[in-house]
């Protein structure tokens, strides 16, 4: 068993995707296509991915049982134009991780629920996809297995498929900071640092997305017995997301998305994780409106 | 102070809809629209709340400070016909209240988020305005408040004010059952055994242009459990009546309808409720007024 009383939060759980809905046929609510369903300024995103293992930039969560993750998103629009700020929005949302395992309903506090957290994000899109995201999460865990975080990170990325289509490579920068708390259990606040790309291409109807990233303490982030390690983690995996209909439906556009992700991690995480390297294997689908 | 270890949610709601926020310059805000914004299958609705005391079905959840109370909740047109099922829905929202007082921020757990329940509903409507709802609810405390209580709910309404328009009073019915409890868990008595709750209630409400206002009258029985004290179940939870003005913020516009509400309700408690509810000299309180303001949206 890793962790019981770790810290720490929100992560790999990226790349959800959207496209397509879902309950194909059935009653005439759903049915009824046509046109946008959602015209206006609000959109949301949400899902639900089930998973063998968590691992929270690389430090280990939870290994056994299963891991359910159900999150939504709404994102508001405040700004669309051609100036040099091409679009404004904000997003808040709740991201959730459910354990059957140790860290969950088979350990100490027999409690399913092992996280949750609330963020919001003030993001800022210029010309050639290039777009600057601050964002402010508080990491909770209601089953008290760690004690709150509350993290600003900022992100920088470009979004490269207009100019290299399937080339692209979207590359991003974040770099966060913890304000109050920390994910490693250590004695300072640390800094984060995320390298990453997320490449991708349509085959056959599907996508498939092999996001790359590496994590790295630019200050106290992955503390241990021997100081802070600057090495997190690196990690890549491959995602298959299958859209559940070729257009969007008045239920907006719903998909089914898996994968399989490598993690290499660092001295510290892999002593804690008992092993220097784990293989996530997910599974969940999306809804996008 | 009472609650550790024993209850959780709601009793104002009244949220409703209605009119643009967020009066700010830019562009896509000022985009009056003209049409509907979101005219698929899904609609959210959210509001954030403030109140000077938090009463669950009578039952008080904090002595100090205040509560605020974020909701979203998503909803899903499921079916929509001209038969006998007029129409069908599913709903999934989280419901949270935040103290700073003594169950909360200034408490033994030194945190804020007391309450945080996730539902699923799925709700059919009928002719006549009639519904009928049956919810899921699980009412979880992040800071340990209480234990977890699972509860499935069916509610009975009828808007009748297509027939009586202003005369309207949109009565309903709901029963809950608690399930999975055990002594002291998982009930919102904190008593020995699952309890079955009662709601009779009635919205009448007035609408005009600028502002809407309503009465929400309802009381809260317990028709098994529900109320323990020392062994004894007491019948009557509480009565409540409240007036709720909501305020529009503008017409339906690219971010959907928001609004501002606010308004006063009075309980009135019965023994086991009361006694949950002691004053300053330890002595039960039969009489509670609560206060409240927020916004909400519509989309």
């Amino acid at each position: 068993m890793l962790l019981t009383r770790r810290k720490l939060a929100h992560g790999t759980r990226v790349i959800v995707v959207a496209v397509v809905m879902v309950w194909a046929g059935r009653t005439p609510a759903w049915a009824q296509a046509a046109s946008d369903p959602n015209p206006g300024n609000l959109t949301i995103a949400a899902g639900v991915d089930f998973l063998n293992a968590y691992l929270f930039r690389g430090i280990p969560q939870d290994d056994t049982g299963v891991i359910t993750w159900p999150y939504g998103d709404l994102g508001i629009a405040l700004h669309s134009g051609d100036g040099i700020v091409k679009s404004i929005g904000v997003n808040v949302g709740l991201w959730n991780s459910l354990h059957t395992g140790a860290a969950g309903s088979d350990g100490p506090s027999r409690k399913l629920w092992y996280e949750s957290d609330f963020y919001s994000t003030f993001g800022l899109g210029f010309g050639n996809g290039v777009s600057f995201g601050v964002t402010y999460t508080a990491y909770t865990s209601p089953n008290g297995s760690f004690n709150t975080v509350r993290e600003a990170s900022f992100k920088f990325a470009l979004d490269d498929s207009v100019s290299l289509r399937r080339l692209s490579s979207k590359p991003y920068v974040i770099v966060a900071r913890e304000l109050d708390g920390q994910a490693d259990g250590g004695t300072e606040e640390g800094t984060y640092l995320e390298l990453g790309a997320a490449p991708g291409f349509p085959v056959a109807g599907v996508t498939i997305n092999v996001p790359l990233r590496a994590g790295f303490s630019l200050g106290d982030y992955y503390e241990g017995v021997t100081g802070d390690e600057r090495f997190g983690f690196f990690s890549v995996a491959g995602i298959v997301t299958v859209p559940l209909s070729s257009m969007p439906t008045r239920a907006g556009s719903w998909n089914i998305h898996g994968g399989v992700e490598y993690v290499r991690l660092g001295d510290r995480n892999a002593e804690i994780l008992g092993d220097t390297s784990k293989v996530i294997g997910s599974i969940g689908i999306g809804l996008s409106y | 102070m009472f609650v550790t270890n024993g209850v959780r949610r709601s009793a104002l709601a009244v949220v409703a809809a209605v009119g643009v926020m967020v009066v700010i310059s830019a562009p896509a805000l000022a985009q009056e629209a003209a049409k509907d914004p979101n005219p698929g299958a899904m609609t959210v609705t959210g509001s954030l709340d403030f109140l000077n005391q938090y009463m669950f079905r009578g039952i008080r959840q904090n002595s100090t400070g205040i509560a605020i109370w974020p909701a979203i909740d998503l909803g899903l047109a499921a079916f929509s016909g001209e038969g006998g099922l007029k129409s069908a829905s599913i709903n999934f929202g989280t419901w949270n209240s935040l103290h700073t007082g003594d169950t909360g921020q200034d408490g033994p757990s030194g945190k804020l988020w007391y309450e945080s329940d996730f539902y699923a509903a799925l709700g059919f409507g009928f002719g006549g305005g009639t519904s009928f709802t049956t919810t899921y609810t699980a009412y979880t405390s992040p800071n340990n408040g209480f234990t977890t209580v699972k509860e499935i709910m069916f509610k009975l309404g009828v808007d009748d004010s297509g027939k009586l328009g202003k005369a309207a009073v949109k009565p309903y019915i709901a029963i809950a059952q608690e399930f999975d409890t055990d002594i002291a868990r998982g009930q919102a008595d904190g008593g020995e055994n699952a309890g079955t709750y009662l709601e009779l209630g009635i919205a009448p409400g007035y609408a005009a242009p600028k502002a809407s206002i309503a009465f929400p009258i309802k009381v809260g029985m317990s028709l098994s459990n529900y109320y323990e004290l020392a062994g004894e179940d007491n019948k009557f939870g509480f009565f409540s009546i409240a007036g709720i003005a909501t305020i529009p913020l503008g017409g339906t516009t690219n971010f959907g309808s928001w609004n501002i509400h606010g308004g006063v309700e009075y309980q009135r408690l019965g023994d086991t409720t009361a006694a949950f509810n002691l004053d300053d000299d330890g002595l039960p309180k039969k009489n509670q007024v609560i206060g409240s303001i927020g916004f909400g949206f519509s989309y």
